[in-house]
């Protein structure tokens, strides 16, 4: 830069001195002249070593920096803007329930927050290390010497610019030379280098630019356009190929969604086991019997199926004990959308078609096909649905595990002191039910 | 500073009391015994004579085993990585994390109560290897391949001798450099110390899954073993800290450590209290978020009534307290104030210890009590004077490291 500055002043045999510039042979030599340099109360001038010296700022009389502070204020404001950002688009702007986690929760919000501390943090003590050493620095005194490039090497200097007060071209060479320095003025063009008519172009062009996205965005915001818009991605917006619902003259009836074949079936679809699929035998009479196999593994599934589908309404235990239904007293119910509902028809708040004690004769007695079909439609009466169907939930093996699993409800809900072993019956048992 | 003071200083330091406690360390570590003693008889007295006193007593031994054990895990991964990383100014600390370390085989001895409590099923903390208990638990009998006794005795003596191994590795060596000063030793201990590392991580993840995560045998975190990981650090770098500053006081290694060291330390104590933060967060959140029953139920004990305050006096004191507190270049620079941080730290790492372990002994109270207080002491008493006896005959600063003008000259900038 020393050079190109010079090319573009008019009077470049005229210098000035800049800076004075003294040599020390070792860090030792560096460190205990920069005490004295500090001592005699210069604070225009620095010193140049080709690594670092452990305890030149405190030789040199450097104050401790303020950027831990910045950077530390940095941190708290990512953490503040982060909280807000999160509270404001996910609580206030645009609230969005998602798996029943509260709108604004701390949890959740650490990681950005986190995030955005270090963001903050980083970029402040890059950019304050920056601007705090008054970096980029494009020229330099001490760039005039040609003894200089030995500071990436084997040389030790200490340079002081003529912007010090103290400064006194031969008084200060001297001050140098007393304390052990090879002393060399740097020589600069005396004319103040003008910037390159270049550069404030190029920055008014960059400046410019920057403009045009946020330009453009606020444009297309703001207008309403009768063509269509532009497609950067031509292939990815136009795709050869047919959408549902749209048309296809390749076939007569100008379909693009094809029919299947007449007489095809799905796979799995033919569902001819009519005990099975429909609980009814071939003449349409519900089945009496389980047309799966009664095991232990089956009643395990059943009763874990249950507790899943059906507890919620109908309660873990089946219902309420005969006679107790339609008290009205939510406290008795078993199953919480049941208490839920009743608690809320009590105040007269929504209306609430308790649900069948699943251990009473009424549904006890009825053949499984019939419950079956319960299961797989729902309860519908006189167009009110009270129970909805669980074809879609619950698969047909698992209805039928489920049935399996209501009979043992109905025999324990139901059951005497004489289904107790006669080994394992105590006091307790006695005679209760 | 030149070289040629850097040398004066470390010849200074040699001339004077540096080199081994020497008749000190017999003395001090008989106190520590009988007061260790003292400890462990209120401990066993308050066992016999409370209600529940012998299950309180292998629950909180085990609190107090993990405590102590992380204090040298924590100074065994210090030394490793100093050598890993080729680290210049840590040699004047190197020494006493070596002597920490170096307490291994003492931990190997103290583990033999928590084995033995394995074959008294009713007061064990580890209720896995309760035939009764697990019967009603099919997830601990899916476990039970892992989880069984002479195998989880086996994983524990290899994890011991490992570790007892690495200790000896590091020591023997370093004391070794103190009388031929040959450096060789130096490039032995540091090819090593990547493969140590490697060992170290595995062996400590998993002896925090057997000993400790095991004492709730149906949860499981896989990110409790950096968990431990952070906090023994945490323990280990306070340890030797405080471990420095009592060696100064009576007058050893004056002038070998400097506020730069302490410095340092301090710097890197307050990293791994965040890092133990970070952790503890990660483990938390996910499973906060998940919100799956089976991995719910460790943090809902530990959020009711009776443990909540204990939680969040973690999460002050563990964190946010020590955060801010020494977060100035000043406190880390301040024997006392540093000092002041490194009991904190102890005292909450202990905290956290007993955080793991105790809410499977009683999850509806905070069972704080003379047992605990007598054990903590007891095991202090046994660990402090293991420590001391090992460092009767050793210098507290490698004399003869390659590397330690290096160390003498070290400033902060």
């Amino acid at each position: 830069m020393a050079d190109h500055a010079s090319h573009n002043t008019p009077d470049s045999s005229e210098t000035r001195v800049a800076a004075v510039l003294g040599r020390f042979d070792t860090a030792a030599g560096l460190k205990a002249a920069a005490e004295k340099v500090r001592d005699e109360g210069y604070r225009k001038w620095d010193s140049h070593s080709p690594f670092p010296v452990h305890g030149i700022e405190r030789a040199m009389g450097i104050r401790p920096t303020i950027l831990p502070l910045l950077v530390f204020g940095a941190g708290l404001t990512g953490a503040i803007v982060a909280m807000f950002l999160q509270w404001w688009t996910n609580a206030v702007d645009y609230p969005f329930l998602i798996s029943g986690k509260p709108f604004f929760s701390v949890p959740a919000n650490i990681p950005v927050a986190f995030e955005l501390i270090i963001l903050f943090s980083a970029l402040t003590a890059f950019g304050g290390a920056l601007i705090l050493n008054q970096l980029p620095q494009f020229h330099h005194p001490v760039f005039a010497s040609e003894a200089f490039r030995r500071a990436t090497s084997d040389g030790f200097f200490i340079s002081i610019e003529a912007g010090d007060p103290k400064f006194d071209e031969r008084k200060t060479a001297a001050f140098l030379e007393s304390i052990g320095a090879a002393v060399e003025l740097c020589r600069v063009p005396a004319a103040k280098p003008a910037i390159p008519k270049a550069i404030p172009w190029a920055i008014t062009f960059v400046a410019a630019l920057a403009l045009l996205p946020p330009l453009g965005v606020a444009w297309y915001r703001a207008s309403v356009k009768r063509e269509p818009r532009i497609h950067p991605l031509h292939d990815m917006a136009f795709q050869p190929k047919y959408k549902a619902q749209s048309e296809n003259d390749r076939f007569a009836d100008r379909r693009a969604m094809r029919p299947p074949v007449a007489g095809t079936i799905a796979q799995g679809g033919l569902m001819l086991d009519t005990a099975l699929f429909q609980g009814k035998d071939s003449e349409g009479n519900y089945v009496a019997d389980l047309p799966v196999p009664v095991e232990e593994s089956v009643m395990l599934r059943g009763r874990e199926r249950f507790n899943i589908y059906c507890a919620p309404c109908h309660g873990y235990s089946g219902g309420l004990p005969e006679g107790a239904a339609g008290d009205g007293d939510p406290r008795s119910w078993d199953g919480m959308v049941s208490i839920r509902a009743s608690q809320r028809a009590l105040t007269g708040d929504g209306t609430w078609t308790p649900p069948r004690a699943l251990h009473s004769d009424y549904v006890q007695d009825q053949p499984d096909g019939k419950l079956f079909e319960t299961i797989t439609a729902g309860v519908n009466n006189q167009g009110v649905q009270s129970m909805p169907g669980y074809a879609k939930q619950i698969s047909v093996e698992d209805r039928w595990a489920i049935i399996l699993y209501l009979r043992a409800i109905g025999r324990s809900r139901n059951a005497a002191a004489d289904d107790v072993p006669e080994t394992q019956r105590t006091a307790d048992t006695g005679g209760n039910r | 500073m030149t070289v040629r003071t850097m040398h004066e200083i470390a010849s200074l330091d040699r001339s004077r009391r540096t080199d081994s406690l020497g008749e000190l360390a017999p003395r001090a570590a008989k106190t520590a015994w009988i007061v260790g003693g003292a400890g462990l008889a209120l401990a066993v007295l308050s066992a016999v004579f409370f209600d529940d006193g012998w299950r309180h007593f292998n629950y909180s031994y085990l609190v107090n085993y993990a405590f102590y054990l992380s204090i040298s895990l924590g100074a065994l991964s210090f030394v490793a990585l100093q050598h890993a990383t080729r680290a210049g100014w840590s040699v004047t600390f190197r020494r006493l994390n070596e002597i920490l370390a170096a307490n291994m085989p003492l931990m190997a001895i103290l583990f033999i109560p928590l084995a033995l409590s394995l074959f008294l099923p009713a007061a064990a903390p580890y209720v896995w290897a309760n035939p009764d208990l697990a019967e009603h638990s099919p997830l601990v009998q899916h476990k039970q391949p892992f989880l069984n006794v002479p195998f989880f005795l086996l994983r524990s003596a290899i994890y011991l001798g490992l570790w007892i191994w690495m200790a000896r590795f590091f020591f023997t060596r370093s004391i070794r450099q103190d009388v031929s000063g040959d450096p060789e030793l130096t490039v032995q201990m540091e090819r090593f110390s990547g493969p140590i590392i490697l060992l170290f991580a595995l062996t400590t993840t998993f002896a925090s899954f057997d000993w400790l995560m095991s004492v709730e045998p149906e949860w499981f975190s896989s990110i409790y073993g950096v968990y431990y990981y952070g906090g023994a650090t945490v323990g280990g770098l306070a340890a030797a800290i405080l471990a420095a500053m009592a060696a100064q006081r009576a007058g050893y290694a004056a002038q070998s450590i400097t506020t730069e060291h302490y410095h340092d330390m301090g710097k890197l104590l307050f990293a791994f209290v965040v890092f133990w933060g970070y952790i503890a967060f990660s483990q938390y959140m996910l499973i906060w978020y998940a919100n799956i029953p089976e991995e719910t139920t460790w943090y809902l004990d530990r959020q009711s009534s009776a443990w909540l305050p204990a939680s969040i006096a973690l999460l002050l004191g563990h964190l946010f307290i020590p955060f801010l507190g020494m977060i100035s270049r000043e406190v880390k620079r301040r024997k006392v104030l540093l000092g002041f941080w490194c009991v904190w730290l102890l005292a909450f790492h202990w905290l956290d210890m007993f955080y793991l372990v105790m809410p499977s002994f009683a999850s509806d109270r905070f069972p704080l009590g003379l047992i605990d207080l007598g054990l903590l002491v007891g095991l202090g008493g046994l660990y402090v004077g293991g420590l001391l006896r090992t460092a009767a005959n050793v210098a507290l600063v490698p004399t003869k490291d390659p590397r330690l003008p290096e160390a003498l000259a070290f400033e902060n900038l």
